[in-house]
């Protein structure tokens, strides 16, 4: 004869409730179910949960939870949990799809995603936990950050080796023919002088675009002097004022350096060719754990994330980084482009 | 004015040492990195270093604040196929007399530089 629910707790096992049907889709399922006493006991667990956690069944029955299968950092978390959900406290974990660490039986922890829900009933409350170690998509979604990290750090590298091969190459060369040049002009007269000028002229302007484009590529004043002096040289070559507010003399990573010049760069880019502003100000504000690049500009605004490219490759970059992009410009009231990128503090 | 160029690139050593001797100066020597510089300013105490601003060793800003802390120092002028501004008081900042950028390298701006410093 069964016990008075209100009287002793039940402790039969959850099978003992259960049609022999629902058993069976238990037994079957691949997601950990494991039932949970108010006091926070093990009452049942299925076959699923025996093999993630390396307990049998017959092991774990009527033993503490807690002690079972939630990491020594966590338990008086949950206990405290389940205390004020019986006092009648507000349900914090329960019904929710929430990712939290399972320790195994041989003490090592895993990602799990868990739901636990109160099974309905006039008996002693009774709680279950679905259960799924989500190892493996931690760690494809940890390769997915890395990888992602990756490919900026080469496309950085890669812009810094076209830069110096440009300023080791080419440009050391027309730099050198203008010495020739000049040499020649000097002992040169009449029309020879004449046509000598037009090519020095000539490759004066070729040394300036080659110049621009490896300056696009990677600004020697970012790696040589940082931040800081790389932006005031982005405003001071801009056709519009900019105001440039940064912390001096700081260096960071070079791929947050890189970013956040980018950020910057392509910001007044934008400004200037799409939103015709009059004036523009960068800052950069150095918090802990956090550099934020913000630009803002008086242009016509209506610029979105998903408008241009040049935007959306700037948030993957950012977002390759581990920040976040945003933009706000509505249309009439300028566009303030902000980044907020975590950084070693 | 007695110049040590230093510069990794020796096509470039040959054509400013022309230009400049050209111009009536005496380039005493020369060297191809940071610490090359170092050893050659400290045997032939030039009155200028003309230090290229990317060293294969080191930053040529690095190689000023090293010179620039001798004895007698010598004078520097950083130079690179770069132009912006900013280097001028990166330049200066390393104790540095300037920056000038390779194109508009003559003997005259060299000492307008020097004299500036």
């Amino acid at each position: 004869m069964a016990a008075a629910p209100t009287t002793e707790p039940d402790p039969a096992p959850l099978d003992a409730r259960l049609s022999p049907g629902m058993q069976a889709v238990l037994d079957a399922a691949l997601d950990c179910v494991v039932a949970m006493d108010a006091d926070g006991r093990v009452v049942a667990l299925n076959p699923a949960a025996e093999r993630t956690f390396g307990y049998p069944a017959a092991a774990a029955v009527g033993r503490d939870m807690a002690e079972l299968i939630v990491p020594p950092a966590l338990r008086e978390r949950h206990r405290e949990g389940l205390r004020r959900h019986l006092a009648g406290g507000p349900r914090v974990v329960l019904d929710r799809r929430i990712e939290i660490t399972g320790l195994r039986a041989d003490g090592t922890e895993f990602p799990v995603e868990l739901t636990v829900t109160r099974v309905k009933g006039d008996g002693e409350p009774l709680f279950v936990g679905y259960l799924r170690d989500i190892s493996d998509r931690i760690a494809a979604e940890a390769e997915l950050r890395h990888s992602r990290l990756r490919i900026l750090e080469t496309a950085y590298a890669a812009r810094r080796r076209i830069e110096r091969d440009l300023h080791d190459g080419a440009q050391q060369r027309l730099v050198m023919l203008t010495y020739q040049l000049r040499a020649a002009r000097q002992k040169a007269g009449g029309e020879a002088a004449e046509l000598l000028d037009e090519a020095l002229g000539e490759l004066d302007t070729a040394i300036g675009e080659l110049r621009e484009l490896a300056r696009g590529m990677y600004p020697a004043v970012l790696s040589e002097a940082g931040l800081a002096p790389a932006l005031r040289s982005l405003a001071n070559r801009a056709p519009l004022p900019v105001a440039v507010g940064a912390p001096a003399g700081r260096r960071y990573a070079p791929s947050l350096e890189a970013t956040a010049y980018f950020v910057a760069a392509e910001a007044l880019t934008n400004a200037v060719r799409h939103a015709q502003a009059t004036e523009a100000a960068i800052e950069v504000t150095d918090a802990p754990g956090c550099l934020r690049v913000t630009v803002r500009d008086d242009g016509a605004g209506g610029a979105s994330l998903e408008g241009g490219s040049g935007l959306r490759g700037l948030r993957d970059r950012v977002v390759a980084l581990g920040g976040t992009l945003s933009v706000t410009s509505p249309p009439g009231e300028g566009t303030t482009i902000c980044a907020e990128l975590p950084c070693a503090s | 004015m007695r110049i040590l160029i230093v510069d990794d690139h020796a096509g470039f050593r040959a054509m400013a040492r022309r230009m400049l001797e050209g111009e009536g100066h005496c380039v005493v020597g020369e060297a191809g990195d940071g610490a090359g510089a170092v050893v050659e300013a400290g045997r032939l105490a030039p009155d200028v270093v003309l230090l290229d601003l990317n060293l294969p060793d080191t930053s040529g800003l690095a190689v000023a604040r090293e010179l620039r802390a001798a004895a007698a120092p010598p004078a520097v002028v950083i130079t690179s196929t770069h132009d912006e501004v900013e280097l001028d008081e990166l330049a200066r900042q390393s104790g540095a007399s300037g920056f000038v950028p390779k194109t508009r390298l003559t003997g005259a701006t060299l000492a307008a530089t020097c004299d500036r410093g």
